[in-house]
């Protein structure tokens, strides 16, 4: 993409378009992400995916059925891709941010508190469970100029640490 | 012969769902108990998806559950649910569980007699959801049930891949066959291997047409919601019910089917891992098939039995606040101050005397650290003027002319409900303003609950416009020795300070200080009254501090509030909390940066006091030894009022010429330069910001 070449951050409108593509790439191979746009919102349009895993339970190494719902939002103050999350047990209770960490081997023995974090969903302003967003612009930057779809080149760096692995379709287009 | 074995879907409960259900119970069920309608998902993706270590099938539901239409999207197959909601606990385990289930039954045996189902096939995709919703407790108790015909049994005589079956070719006509029909046709439809070559059907289609000859060419597809595409989901029994109705001669015969399962093979979806099967139907009659159905869940220690969802975390929007207060102080441990004692703060009680601009301004910033207890005391009430300056009331407040106190403290609970926030209406009384005899009850009643106030919190902040008015706690907190914070304001200066804490015959420690500086510690500092000679009265100069009627720069309460929960902060979170040492200089050219060694706090500083200047934007750290002679925290004063209590109070708000008296003050006063007993007085710093 020609805009890529000049940009120093993603702008809403470039957003948009990484979303959307990604959701039709999305549609051809059934992956399960969906569009939502909230009309009267700037930054209204956001992607959502479920999808179920196990997760170890601390106390007894037994495994927990878990849902994971990511959503991938834009941040209009920070002009940034947002990555948050909700995970729910099959009764609907859902996990705190000490329950996850304490079932997330992909930490290893980092701070929780500098990795994770909960924060205000940017079109939803409700708290989601959310990877430390500092660090962002930086992951960002480089794609920015490189990848044809920046959203999904951050979203393959910062995915995997939550459980999100994109499947090499969606790869192929950045 | 083998016997199917089925797999059974799980239920899996999207938060929004039990909000959504909160919702309406409250807004549109209310007691009515009649069955509702509402939509499950079963997610394709989880059969593609591999991957996912997850082998238990689950049926969702979520918010959209109660949507009149279903949410038509590509990657789900949709299962009718009937919700029972029951408006007690008594009547959820008490309703008869087998009636349910077996009338949930009764209905798909009749959307089949009717030929409902065979239109619309997703009817044989049929859950019930037997609920009780505790909405004080955000406790739900539920119960999920696949209802499947009890007497149906099948018999498995062969099973084989697809692909030895079918030519690959054949295999992906399928695959696109299935692509073409509705939605709801997916989940249950026909192939037929006819001399034309094959071809993919409705079951409304051609169903109706088949014969027993053509069985060898008819396979039955029914989507496989097992994900492990060896075994079979339940409703299987359901479709089979359906066909033995519309294909009599079925009965006795051995059947084709295809348990149909979309995989992932690179960047393509196929249907190559479908498993094909030779089936044996039962006979039964439709009467058999109609009394028993059975498929309960089970719980989540492996029996029949309902299951308690405890979403008072999830949902409970007043934890949810909670949570996130606490949530943000915890980031701030964690990444800047590790040895902050947050449970401390949050269980520190905290008493605002003065519930003006300064106890408003007080107020907030404890919420902001956590505080949970929070006391206002005022005897006034909102005045139109206040609510612009005073961040806790309202336009509304002052219409109403409302307590003060009353105002602040409830609405320090809308700004955050988990607040614990009471109002006291209560003067208190001032050396020199006589008590009258009527009075002298009421007096008395005033000065116990105040000292009772000042016992049950931990932090007394005195945050009044007057300064007569802050002498009765100023000595009452001293002598109950409690953490005393007392902030003052002027037209564009302020002053904020800590009292030094009470220790009877405290002697003076000697302590390390960098050069430059000079340390007292936190027994022998100053209070309010103590740069003050004579006693709180009438004013005798013309003070910018405290004066009645002064007129303040906006933003000056902002401010001092602010910073005298700053200081109290870090007093309390210092290791030796009230007892903390003030360092302090008077001279211009030293740097505060040697002190940070030396004064271990993980906040830093804690000074005596802190005076600033808007008009210089400048700000001091002085701080003040105690004064012997004080008239509110010197020994002589605190000892006379331990030995006659109330007495002694009453002497003082009659006559405050007594106070002098009894702080020797009177026979100091005729001897002493006062220039020698301050280290700084107002006029000092006065002369010095007007500079
Ligand atoms: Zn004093």
């Amino acid at each position: 993409m020609e805009i890529g070449l000049k940009m120093d951050h993603l702008s809403v409108e470039y957003f948009g378009k990484c979303i959307h593509d990604i959701v039709s790439i999305s549609d051809a191979i059934l992956d399960g992400w969906v569009m939502k746009i909230k009309n009267d919102s700037e930054n209204g349009k956001y992607i959502v995916k479920k999808q179920t895993t196990l997760l170890k339970a601390p106390e007894d190494a037994s495994e927990v059925p878990v849902t994971f719902e990511y959503h991938v939002a834009y941040n209009i103050s920070y002009g940034v891709p947002v990555l948050c999350f909700n995970i729910w047990q099959p009764d609907g209770s859902l996990l705190t941010l000490e329950g996850y960490w304490k079932s997330n081997m992909a930490f290893g023995d980092s701070n929780m508190y500098e990795t994770l974090t909960q924060m205000d969903h940017p079109v939803l302003c409700k708290p989601f469970l959310s990877l430390h967003p500092c660090k962002t612009q930086e992951i960002l930057q480089t794609f920015l100029a490189t990848s044809k779809n920046p959203v999904i080149s951050w979203l393959t760096v910062v995915g995997p640490f939550v459980s999100l692995n994109l499947l090499e379709e969606y790869v192929k287009h950045c | 012969m083998t016997t199917l074995s089925y797999v059974q879907l799980s239920s899996s409960i999207n938060p929004s769902f039990w909000n959504k259900l909160s919702e309406l119970k409250l807004d549109v069920f209310k007691l009515n108990e009649d069955g509702k309608d509402i939509w499950g998902y079963f997610p394709i993706t989880v059969l593609i998806v591999s991957s996912t270590n997850c082998a238990t099938p689950f049926l969702e539901v979520d918010s959209t559950s109660f949507n009149s239409e279903v949410n038509g999207q590509l990657t789900y197959l949709k299962f009718h649910g009937k919700l029972y909601n029951k408006n007690t606990l008594e009547q959820f385990k008490e309703c008869n569980k087998m009636e349910l289930i077996n009338g949930v039954g009764q209905s798909i045996t009749e959307q089949i007699i009717s030929g409902k189902a065979l239109c619309d096939p997703s009817i044989l995709n049929t859950f019930l959801l037997l609920s009780f919703a505790d909405l004080k407790k955000y406790h739900y108790y539920y119960w999920f049930g696949f209802p499947v015909p009890k007497g149906l049994v099948i018999e498995k005589i062969a099973s084989s891949p697809i692909i030895e079956e079918f030519s690959l070719e054949l295999a992906e006509k399928i695959h696109n066959g299935y692509k073409q029909l509705a939605i709801n046709q997916r989940c249950y439809f026909l192939v037929i291997k006819g001399k034309s070559g094959l071809e993919v059907y409705t079951l409304a289609e051609k169903l109706k047409d088949i014969n027993l000859e053509d069985i060898p060419e008819v396979y039955f597809v029914f989507h496989n919601i097992s994900s492990v595409s060896s075994s079979i989901g339940s409703q299987l029994r359901n479709y089979v019910t359906l066909l033995l109705h519309e294909c009599k001669f079925l009965a006795n015969e051995q059947v084709n089917f295809i348990a149909f399962h979309l995989s992932r093979e690179k960047s393509r979806i196929t249907c190559l891992d479908s498993i094909c099967y030779k089936l044996k139907l039962p006979a039964v009659a439709d009467s058999t098939l109609t009394s028993e159905w059975v498929g309960w869940e089970k719980n989540e220690r492996g029996k029949m039995g309902p299951k308690l969802a405890n979403l008072k975390n999830s949902l409970d929007p007043l934890i949810i606040s909670e949570n996130a207060v606490d949530l943000n102080l915890k980031l701030m441990k964690w990444n800047l101050v590790p040895s902050i004692d947050l449970d401390k703060l949050k269980n520190t009680k905290c008493l605002l005397l003065g519930s003006g601009t300064l106890g408003c301004s007080v107020a907030r910033t404890l919420l902001g650290w956590g505080v949970r207890n929070i006391t206002f005391v005022d005897n006034s009430a909102v005045s139109y003027s206040n609510p612009v300056r005073q961040s806790l009331y309202t336009y509304q407040d002052s219409v109403e002319m409302k307590p003060k106190a009353d105002a602040a403290a409830e609405n320090i609970r809308k700004i955050f409900p988990g607040v614990n926030s009471i109002g006291y209406q209560m003067t208190i009384p001032m050396p020199g303003h006589t008590v009258g005899d009527s009075m002298v009850n009421q007096t008395k009643e005033t000065v116990e609950k105040l000292i009772q106030l000042i016992e049950s919190h931990d932090v007394i902040f005195l945050l009044m416009d007057s300064r007569e008015s802050r002498w009765l706690p100023t000595l009452l907190a001293n002598a109950q020795q409690k953490v005393v914070l007392n902030a003052a304001l002027g037209f564009d200066s302020y002053l904020v300070m800590r009292h030094g804490i009470y220790v009877e015959n405290a002697t003076e420690q000697s302590m390390e200080h960098p050069e430059g500086y000079r340390v007292i510690d936190g027994a022998n500092l100053g209070c309010y009254f103590c740069n003050d000679v004579t006693a709180p009265c009438n004013s005798m100069k013309n003070r910018t501090l405290d004066q009645q009627c002064t007129v303040t720069r906006p933003g000056v309460s902002q401010i001092a509030g602010s910073l005298a929960v700053e200081l109290a902060v870090s007093l309390i979170q210092h290791k030796d909390g009230v007892h903390a040492p003030a360092f302090y200089t008077t001279s211009q050219n030293v740097s505060s940066q040697d002190l940070s060694d030396i004064n271990p706090s993980n906040l830093g500083l804690v000074p005596h006091s802190i005076r600033g200047f808007l008009s210089s934007f400048e700000q001091f750290l002085p701080a003040t030894q105690k004064y012997k002679n004080c008239v509110a925290c010197s020994d002589m004063i605190i000892q006379e009022y331990k030995e006659k209590g109330m007495e002694f109070l009453l002497e003082v708000f009659n006559s405050s010429k007594h106070l002098e008296d009894v702080a020797l003050l009177t026979e100091m006063l005729k001897e002493t330069d006062f220039g020698e007993v301050l280290e700084f007085s107002d006029e000092d710093f006065c002369s010095q910001s007007s500079q």
